[in-house]
């Protein structure tokens, strides 16, 4: 809470950009915070009648499910590690594209084929899993078929776990790869024309330009793009992952993460407790790791910072 | 005029009827005037009928004359129904009458408070339903010794059956699937002269709090267990239920699971089985020569349509589990009904109404079938649809009103003559039964608060080690067994089995089931 | 001399570009057009055979299924068209505000308020909280404000807003237009917006995107099926099929449902898609480089 009289000699100064920012923090406020009072859920055993406040408070009992059975550390590895590579292979993609396409010569190229890249992006996962079950499927699917009209052996792919942690992350890069790309070409777009030129009369060629004008200016949007996967590291693309992955309990042991492992905790039994529980988890461990994050990116650059 | 005589024929005989079973109830028309207006909040599951409003406002010309009422119905639509049902009832939004069901955990909610007890209140608001309903029906939906429901009493049986293609079968000289030996030789003799032709859709299915494989059904051709969905691994024979013992590493269950992994080697069904998705049509196209699992004698009805429809050479055969094991029962009383929700402000009129849409068949046909002549006639005593059945803005029970049918009023398309058959095959089945078929296991209501938290554990447990072992797509039975064991046990399995135990024995006692 | 190295590896560069590219978006298409044709192949033909480029039975069975009842079909769209024009630009208007007033280094709050919207995405209250907040407190339960607003901002939106604005607009030009006497809000409209065109279309294209693909608010809040949008009209569709045939237990009728399942699936995504992929080039038009920040004076 800032100092009463700063803030209304602020509130004086830049009444204006107040007023502008209203819409903003009314939403917020509505939307978001005062939901928040929700996270009691977490611990408490819910009662219809009695409500949110007069249901029995039961500490950490609705946490007990995470740990139960041993499952936590697998499931918390494999969603770090995932949305690492996601973040990791999925950027260094997306910008590579967005380069090519800012220095590409041809015009009607780059629309088209940025307009056909944005495609996968449409297609929504329900769809991709019927997709990726009928190129994988043992007996029919495309993939075999082929391998066998060609004499190899057919690829078990459905009870081969050691084969998602590749996958997964394709199928992440494809979907994702025009939706991307239009953030870092917006950005290069908004790249003074003047740097070029005056590298252009320095001799710089093309791939020094790219290296030291398009590369550092796209650094903000870049860290604000990490910064925002990192927030939601913990709970990002149950799709993806329940799609594809779905009821395959023999995929489970490197497809499972946390998100997949509430829902089906949940799924027969619909409890406000142990679903805030669940979420709550994912929260405080988020936090932490982006307040870290967020840490070690200020002391090297607080310029980058998003906080 | 034909159509009227027959109406009025109908009329006549349905009054009787009426005057039958509610003999002694005095028929006092409640007198709407000295009633203030209220509007009530009615609630069903799945979409809404396309002439919704049209038929709405039929029926509140009826209800605001006699009660002074006038209802809006509402729909959760399918999309996620059974997470917005939850939220309407968590969330204390004001609501007069909502469907319950036991696959909707009518008795969970009843003991989280979301219903209104209405044990005193139905004599006074809705004596002719509280006498129309039998006594048993009222005593099954008790929880904890209170009625928080109004059952439905219409008898159906959903027991499941073995479907498959006798044409092939008698074409390939095979044995009648009709017991585990014979099913696998059906497969066996398809696969050998048909290679490349895939035998099942089979698929990892919703089951009771957890994912299973569809093919378990297959065993009710060999045990005699009240219920199939092996809650926590516990079982019980129909004719013994209080006898209840552990079937999750016993030696029947690593046979069984070893005959699994034999048909899975075979191909019985596909490898990718895990991730495979149920294909309604599967059987109907031929993409498949069986189904094992849900085909329930309504869905064999209605397949027997379809699929004659496309191939009439096919001739389709269907096996009753009930016929091979002696086990038929009729749908628990709790599989529908309507309750009005601790929210209600209204539940003396929300009673009064749905007394008169069970009971008042100018009511009752209209939220049933729509307006006569618009959307369907009655021909012969058959409801006959009006137009293309699957374009039509009310179709029949298009208001999902399965709570409310009335057995007395109930109208039949003319296919459902064929599922009426095994209706009645299922009936003299049942009436041979130690329970005359009473659906012993959907009674219980189990109480899982005291291990909730291990409960949602082993639900992940069953789905990532039970599932691929019913589906037989593991390297070494035995050895998997072992690790599935291991895990559902860490994650709590014993202390719920204990509590599960208890409760059931308690059950059993409660009802005389020994 | 220079020159000529220079224009060398420009060929080069085009070389790999075309080349990657070409196959970027070959990969990224042919799934599409699978869909496409499986959309137009007859339900029996994809079950028995799998799904080809080119179909193998061609029907337009699962478009008439959809289009059963095309005053439904269309009723969805024109709601998810008029949501989609009016949350998109009332999103903009008020993200490009916020961006603005947080890119602003003489606004002490910017990073607290920056840090508190971000703060959203990591914590929440989970759903049920929130729907008693919309549903029974702001009583928006089957208004199409409920389709409206929630979508109107996002964090990432807004952050991602700021950094296009630190990043086209030097702070001096503040200075600049403050001396020049110009308001908080007259900088926001005559300077910063005209500027910030890529940024804007790339965020008004993401908006639009989220109103389109939305279907979760009409599950939540809609209950009368004139105001559903048309991503949960179609969702809604494949849904109650799938449960009408597992509820067929006790139905009583056989009224025969069995629609075109695989089929339908697809032509679904071609009809939710086809719109969006046409106004695309359009949206395009806003991504052109060369807008100089000296080129715009206000």
């Amino acid at each position: 809470m800032p100092k009463k009289d700063g803030f209304s000699a602020e509130l004086k100064k830049n009444k204006i950009l107040f007023l502008m920012l209203v819409p903003t923090i009314a939403f917020f406020l509505i939307n978001n915070y005062v939901p928040m009072v929700g996270i009691y859920y977490a611990f408490t055993k819910f009662d219809i009648q009695a409500g949110l406040f007069g249901s029995p408070f039961v500490g950490l009992d609705n946490f007990k499910f995470l740990y139960q059975s041993n499952i936590l550390w697998n499931i918390t590895k494999n969603t770090i590690l995932y949305n690492l590579v996601f973040i990791a292979v999925g950027n260094l993609l997306q910008i590579f594209i967005a380069v090519l396409l800012y220095k590409l010569s041809g015009n009607v190229f780059r629309k088209v084929t940025q307009t056909l890249m944005f495609m996968p992006y449409f297609v929504s996962y329900v769809i991709l899993g019927v997709l990726v079950y009928n190129l994988f499927n043992y007996e029919l699917g495309f993939i075999n078929t082929l391998l066998k009209s060609l004499h190899i052996q057919p690829l078990d792919v459905f009870n081969s776990p050691q084969l998602w942690p590749v996958l997964i992350p394709v199928f992440y890069m494809w979907k994702w790869v025009g939706y991307g790309t239009v953030i870092y070409l917006a950005t290069m777009l908004g790249i003074s024309s003047e740097y070029y030129e005056a590298a252009e009369i320095d001799g710089a060629n093309i791939f020094q330009q790219i290296r030291y004008i398009t590369l550092p200016q796209i650094k903000p949007t870049f860290i604000i793009l990490v910064l925002f996967a990192l927030g939601s590291i913990m709970k990002g693309q149950f799709e993806l992952f329940y799609q594809l992955v779905g009821s395959n309990g023999n995929l489970y042991i490197t497809t499972d993460i946390i998100d997949t492992y509430v829902y089906r905790s949940l799924m027969f039994d619909f409890d406000i407790g142990i679903g805030a529980a669940g979420g709550l988890y994912q929260s405080v461990f988020g936090f932490i790791l982006i307040i870290t994050v967020n840490f070690l990116v200020k002391r090297r650059n607080p310029e980058y910072a998003l906080f | 005029m034909k159509k009227r005589n027959l109406r009025i024929f109908c009329l006549a005989i349905v009054t009787v009827l009426l005057l039958g079973v509610l003999a002694g109830a005095c028929f006092t028309a409640d007198g709407a005037a000295n009633l203030k207006p209220v509007e009530l909040q009615f609630y069903m599951v799945g979409d809404a009928p396309k002439d919704l409003q049209l038929v709405q406002e039929k029926i509140n010309e009826l209800a605001k004359k006699d009660l002074n009422v006038t209802v809006k119905f509402n729909y959760t639509s399918w999309t996620d129904f059974s997470t917005k049902y939850n939220l309407l009832l968590q969330t204390g939004q004001p609501i007069d009458l909502i469907y319950t069901a036991s696959w909707l955990d009518y008795a969970k909610l009843a003991r989280k408070n979301a219903f209104k007890p209405l044990d005193s209140l139905l004599p006074k608001y809705a004596p002719q339903l509280y006498k129309f309903v039998p006594k048993d029906y009222w005593n099954q939906v008790k929880v904890n010794g209170k009625i928080y429901t109004i059952p439905a009493t219409w008898k159906e049986f959903t027991s499941n059956g073995f479907q498959y293609r006798k044409d092939l079968q008698k074409q390939f000289n095979l044995p009648e699937p009709d017991s585990l030996e014979n099913v696998e030789k059906y497969f066996e003799g398809i696969k050998k002269n048909m290679p490349g032709q895939v035998l099942t859709g089979e698929y990892v299915s919703p089951g009771p709090g957890s994912w299973s494989f569809s093919a378990l059904e297959i065993l009710q051709m060999k045990y005699k267990w009240v219920n199939f969905g092996t809650p926590y691994g516990l079982v019980a024979d129909y004719s013994n239920p209080s006898n209840i013992k552990a079937y999750w590493g016993s030696p029947e269950f690593a046979a069984d699971m070893k005959m699994f992994k034999r048909w899975a080697d075979k191909g019985f069904w596909s490898r990718s089985a895990l991730s495979a998705k149920t294909d309604m049509t599967a059987f109907d196209n031929g993409k498949v020569v069986a189904i094992i699992q849900g085909q329930n004698p309504n869905k064999y009805g209605a397949s027997l349509v379809s699929a004659k429809n496309a191939h009439p050479d096919w001739e389709i055969g269907y096996v009753p589990y009930p016929a091979v094991n002696g086990i038929a029962q009729v749908a628990h009383a709790t599989q529908n009904g309507y309750a009005v929700p601790f929210s209600s402000k209204n539940p003396e009129r929300a009673l009064m109404f749905y007394q008169k849409l069970v009971l008042d068949k100018r009511y009752n046909w209209l939220s049933q079938y729509g307006i006569e002549g618009v959307h369907y006639n009655v021909k012969d005593g058959y409801y006959e649809p009006i137009g293309d059945p699957t374009k039509t803005g009310f179709g029949r029970e298009g208001m999902n009103g399965w709570g409310w049918r009335n057995p007395d009023y109930m109208l039949f398309d003319k296919s459902f003559d064929a599922v009426k058959v095994i209706f009645e095959q299922m009936g003299t089945i049942a009436s041979k039964s130690k329970y005359r078929g009473i659906n012993i296991f959907d009674g219980f209501a189990e109480d899982y608060s005291s291990y909730q938290s291990e409960r949602a554990a082993l639900g992940t447990v069953l789905t990532q080690y039970l599932a691929p072992l019913e589906a037989g797509l593991v390297s070494d039975v035995d050895a998997a067994i072992k690790v599935f064991m291991e895990k559902a046990k860490a994650a709590g399995l014993e202390k719920i089995q204990k509590e599960y135990i208890k409760q059931w024995k308690a059950y059993c006692a409660q009802y005389n089931y020994k | 001399m220079g020159l000529n190295m220079q224009s060398k590896y420009v060929i080069f560069f085009n070389i790999l570009a075309y080349l990657f590219v070409s196959i970027m978006t070959i990969l990224c298409v042919l799934p599409f057009l699978i869909i496409i044709s499986g959309s137009l192949t007859d339900n029996t033909s994809i079950a028995t055979s799998g799904y080809h480029l080119i179909p193998r039975v061609f029907s337009l069975e699962a478009y008439r299924t959809i289009f059963q009842f095309p005053e439904g079909i269309l009723q969805a769209y024109a709601v998810t068209g008029i949501n989609t024009l009016v949350g998109t630009t009332l999103g903009l208007f008020f993200i490009s505000m916020a961006g603005y007033v947080l890119s602003r280094k003489d606004f002490k709050y910017r990073n607290t308020i920056s840090f508190l919207i971000y703060f959203t995405t990591i914590f929440g209250g989970g759903l049920i909280p929130w729907y008693i907040m919309v549903n029974n407190v702001l009583k928006l339960h089957d208004s199409y404000i409920a389709l409206c607003y929630p979508g109107l901002m996002t964090p990432f939106l807004i952050i991602l807003m700021r950094t296009f604005i630190i990043h086209s607009f030097p702070d001096e030009m503040y200075e600049a237009a403050k001396i020049d006497g110009a308001g908080d809000f007259r900088i926001y409209r005559s300077i910063v917006l005209p500027i910030i065109t890529p940024g804007l279309a790339t965020v008004g294209l993401f908006l639009a995107l989220n109103y389109w693909n939305d279907w979760y608010l009409s599950s939540m809040f809609i209950s009368t099926p004139s105001k559903y949008e048309l991503q949960f009209y179609l969702y809604n569709m494949l849904n109650s099929y799938q449960a009408l045939n597992q509820m067929l237990s006790g139905s009583g009728a056989s009224v025969v449902i069995n629609p075109p399942s695989e089929s339908v699936k697809l032509a679904m995504a071609v009809i939710a898609t086809g719109p969006v992929l046409l106004l695309f080039p359009f949206v395009q038009r806003f991504f052109v480089a060369g807008i100089t920040v000296g080129a715009v004076k206000g």
